[in-house]
């Protein structure tokens, strides 16, 4: 575009002139130079005359014929046209997507960019089962069995000379040196030592240990069972499941006695469609005076950031309540 | 690197194992070494290594530790890698993060965003064990399991005895009896679970709590150390807290080693390594920077295709750890390779 716009106001003559035209052009020029005309009045025949034969050479040029005979197709094909340029957009999205996935910084694909990884090294190995790396055609070892080439690299053997009485020396010599008794006690630091205890199987964990913890929630003979539980549901989240299931029956219960004397949220229900505002009204009234009379721990949930009650604002209080129960 | 039996003046080590039930190349053996090993009734008699299985020796589940004294030696990538090959060898395996703190096997296994429940929400009984163990996607015989979350504290006192618990759990899953369940859960994963063959602890550094902690239910341990001082000092006291503890198979596998540097004399050789510990070899691992990569990857050197120097030395360590077995030779020097146009500078 910008090319078409430099040649519409190019003061000179075009590439494309033909010799023919632009000689005439040229002896008009000289001819109205010779006749002494005015500046202006000779930029004013410079434009028009370049105007001209900017209009002659458009109207020469003739309009390829295939344009002109699919200019009617055009709107025929459109579909077709449409869904070429669907795939170009997608496969250029595509590959921009994929391109910028590879410039990850990171990714292993980014590394072999780099150059920090080889990307011939990258295969994923097969099962190689029973394989032995002894007898491997990476391990060649020669025929006097004094020297053994491994990946390509020549190395000598020597044979390895520890016997059973050097290593009886070395235990003997650890044990003298190493006196230890494995702890059985972990204390933490500032507990009393029990009386029973041999001083030097205590072990001392300082308070403020970064992974360690004398103190522990559940018993041992609980973590042991949890261990060798192998079916049905882990211990903690039955006793939690079970908690619920009784909370939510104790709420059952309680609902229904609520039922039993006096109904008035039931009644209020159908006159939803008459005076919604003053139902809502009644509502709010409703919460707010059941959650003080229930559990004063409820109205702090209702405000928790999780909390979703408030804004449905379900009608029956069974529900609330069960949702106080999913949050405990 | 190698287990050669047959080499001058090396010493039967096998003697010091009497559990042991393989005898792997035993068919190259002279007979005078023959003799010497333990008759056993099923030794190995095939010529042909290639393509067999190793033959399991020991008690199963073998519950080994891999622990060290010093930090940053290796214990969490030997950890994943042998527990990959033995998984790949056909072993079920269950790897127990034990490091309370400073989780990262499953980092390094590539499982870090599959560890929903812990060793700790189990004991609190907020789900069951079997849901609590990640089960391998490229592997299937192959779980991690893992004590605890990052930020989460491990009540210790019956950490240990948690441990024991939990391998006895997985002992008896494969029978189907037990349980304290109501039997109305869904009770997935107990169809497909079996006691597992292995069961690799990953020991946090040091000798703390967590380190008691994680020795606590094991059988055997593998002691990581790398040349130098500081991590055989350690290693050595490491050493000496397990044989008080009661656990007297004890090797150990010299990581980060490096040929080139034990040449120039700038770092301790594997024998004298060994002649400082005292322990028989299970592996000698060299330096490679393809841990790192692997590490990063979350992807165990030991998948890596082709295999690297590293990874077929923990593949051979595994097969040893399958075996009982312990290494008989060491590769210490690198020989340049002599072509004939050496004597020209080629």
């Amino acid at each position: 575009m910008a090319s078409i716009s430099t040649l519409h106001f190019r003061p000179c003559f075009p590439n494309f002139i033909t010799t023919r035209s632009a000689k005439r052009i040229s002896i008009h020029h000289r001819f109205r130079i010779t006749n002494r005309i005015s500046t202006q009045q000779f930029k004013q025949q410079c434009i028009t005359s370049i105007s001209n034969i900017h209009h002659q050479l458009v109207t020469s040029i003739p309009m390829p014929q295939f344009l002109l005979k699919n200019q009617n197709n055009i709107r025929s094909n459109l579909p077709i046209w449409v869904c070429v340029a669907v795939v170009v957009l997608f496969a250029s999205l595509r590959a921009l997507s994929i391109s910028r996935k590879k410039e990850r910084p990171g990714s292993v694909a980014d590394l072999v960019r780099r150059g920090q990884l080889r990307s011939d090294r990258r295969g994923i190995s097969r099962n190689l089962k029973y394989e032995d790396p002894f007898d491997n055609p990476l391990v060649k070892v020669n025929k006097n069995k004094s020297s053994v080439e491994m990946c390509g690299k020549v190395y000598r053997l020597a044979p390895v000379t520890l016997t059973q009485e050097e290593q009886t020396v070395h235990q003997r010599r650890r044990s003298r040196a190493y006196q230890w008794k494995r702890p059985t006690i972990f204390l933490k630091e500032g507990d009393s030592v029990p009386p029973d205890v041999d001083p030097d199987t205590i072990r001392w964990i300082p308070a403020n240990h970064p992974f360690a913890t004398t103190s522990t929630e559940i018993g041992e003979d609980f973590a042991h069972k949890n261990v060798r539980q192998k079916h049905g549901v882990p211990f903690r989240i039955q006793a939690e499941h079970e908690a619920l299931q009784r909370k939510l029956e104790a709420l059952q219960s309680e609902e229904e006695l609520n039922k039993a004397v006096i109904n008035p949220t039931i009644a209020k229900e159908f006159e939803r469609p008459l005076n919604s505002n003053a139902r809502l009204n009644d509502h709010a009234e409703k919460s707010s005076s059941n959650n003080q009379q229930k559990d004063p721990l409820s109205s702090k949930l209702d405000n928790g950031p999780n909390h979703f009650e408030s804004a449905s604002s379900s009608s029956s209080s069974s529900s609330s309540g069960e949702d106080e129960n999913l949050k405990l | 690197m190698l287990s050669l039996y047959n080499l001058p003046g090396t010493t039967n080590l096998k003697l010091q194992f009497p559990s042991t039930t393989h005898l792997r190349h035993s068919t190259t053996f002279p007979k005078k070494n023959l003799t010497q090993t333990p008759s056993k009734s099923h030794i190995t008699k095939s010529l042909l290594q290639w393509n067999r299985k190793p033959q399991l020796a020991g008690e199963t589940p073998r519950v080994v530790v891999v622990t060290s004294g010093k930090g940053g030696v290796g214990k969490t990538t030997t950890t994943a890698n042998i527990g990959l090959s033995l998984a790949r060898l056909g072993f079920s395996v269950v790897a127990i993060d034990a490091d309370v703190g400073l989780r990262n096997l499953d980092l390094l296994l590539g499982l870090e965003n599959r560890v929903n429940y812990t060793v700790v929400e189990v004991l609190n009984g907020d789900c069951r064990l079997d849901q609590a163990l990640v089960r391998d996607k490229r592997w299937s015989n192959f779980e991690l399991l893992c004590i605890s979350k990052p930020r989460s504290k491990l009540p210790i006192g019956f950490g240990g005895k948690a441990l024991t618990w939990l391998v006895e759990a997985l002992k008896a899953r494969g029978d189907g009896t037990g349980g304290t369940g109501n039997g109305n859960g869904s009770g997935s994963g107990s169809n497909s679970s079996v006691c597992p063959d292995f069961i690799l602890i990953d020991c946090p550094a040091g000798i703390d709590a967590g380190f008691i902690t994680a020795i606590t239910p094991a059988n055997e341990a593998v002691l990581i150390t790398t040349p130098d001082i500081t991590a055989l000092r350690d290693a050595d006291r490491v050493t000496g807290l397990l044989e008080c503890d009661g656990i007297r198979d004890i090797k150990m596998i010299v990581n980060r080693v490096r040929t080139d540097m034990i040449k120039g004399e700038d770092m301790m050789s594997v024998l004298d390594v060994q002649e400082m510990l005292g322990l028989p070899l299970l592996g000698v691992i060299p330096e490679d920077s393809e841990v790192i990569r692997s590490t990063n990857r979350g992807y165990p050197l030991v998948l890596n295709k082709p295999p690297t120097l590293a990874g077929l030395a923990f593949e051979q360590a595994a097969w040893r750890l399958v075996e009982q077995d312990s290494m008989q030779a060491v590769m210490v020097e690198e020989e340049p390779k002599r072509g004939f146009f050496s004597f020209f500078g080629g």
